[in-house]
């Protein structure tokens, strides 16, 4: 799954929809690629953190690749690098 | 004392040089509005690329914070004023919420990650000085500050 774009507020909503279509409807770990994603804040880290809950009971991960400076200071201040799998 | 008057107040305790002042509607899709007048401003004041995404990142939480827990239906807005000085910005969001209780801002629990509730704590890493003030009947107010070359 490709992220493209901002993800706030605004566009929370549908991310959280896209991606529970993504876990609903894939199998095994789910990979999203970052390299358009262009910024989020924290209701897209919401989303995220809720998706991997969902994902570790069915024993399944998420690994986000690609993060921009930006993106990735988002979780490395949180500590949440080290809960998501970040690829380079 | 309206909403405008109290935080350009506050502005020019901070002597202030410039002041730009946003009243926005609570709606999420002008968040981004926000972000591209934080963007412009701390670009323009000479911060570096990486803080003018933290500023934006900041402020942004901040907007989500007034949108989620400061409007209700007779205040259905709230204001952003940007104080520019030769060396800080300061930023105030103020909303008509009832504010938070400081004591519940913590570091996240990574044993148990939840899902809300890491805005206050994104800002206060972010930014050199945060401030929060509750004042009866007026609301809300988060002031933060980003010096340059620090």
């Amino acid at each position: 799954m490709k992220l493209k774009g901002e993800i706030d507020i605004y566009t929370a909503a549908e991310f959280k929809k896209q991606l529970n279509t993504a876990i609903d409807e894939g199998r095994g770990d789910l990979h999203l690629d970052c390299s358009e994603l262009q910024y989020m804040d924290s209701t897209g880290l919401g989303v995220l953190i809720g998706a991997l809950k969902r994902m570790k009971e069915q024993d399944r991960n998420i690994y986000l690749a690609n993060l921009k400076p930006n993106v990735r200071k988002l979780f490395s201040i949180t500590g949440l690098d080290k809960i998501f799998i970040l690829e380079v | 004392m309206s909403l405008v008057d109290s935080v350009q107040n506050e502005a020019v305790r901070n002597d202030c040089e410039d002041q730009v002042v946003l009243v926005l509607p609570n709606k999420p899709e002008y968040v981004s509005v926000a972000r591209l007048a934080a963007s412009g401003i701390a670009s323009r004041m000479g911060f570096d690329v990486e803080t003018v995404e933290d500023i934006k990142l900041a402020l942004a939480e901040a907007c989500t914070n007034a949108i989620k827990h400061g409007c209700c239906e007779e205040y259905n807005e709230y204001t952003i004023e940007f104080g520019i000085g030769q060396k800080c910005l300061t930023i105030s969001i103020a909303d008509r919420g009832c504010g938070i209780d400081k004591k519940k801002i913590c570091q996240p629990d990574l044993q148990n990650p939840r899902e809300g509730g890491l805005g206050i704590f994104i800002i206060n890493t972010l930014m050199d000085q945060v401030d929060f003030e509750t004042a009866p009947d007026a609301g809300f107010t988060i002031t933060m500050k980003k010096y340059l070359g620090v």
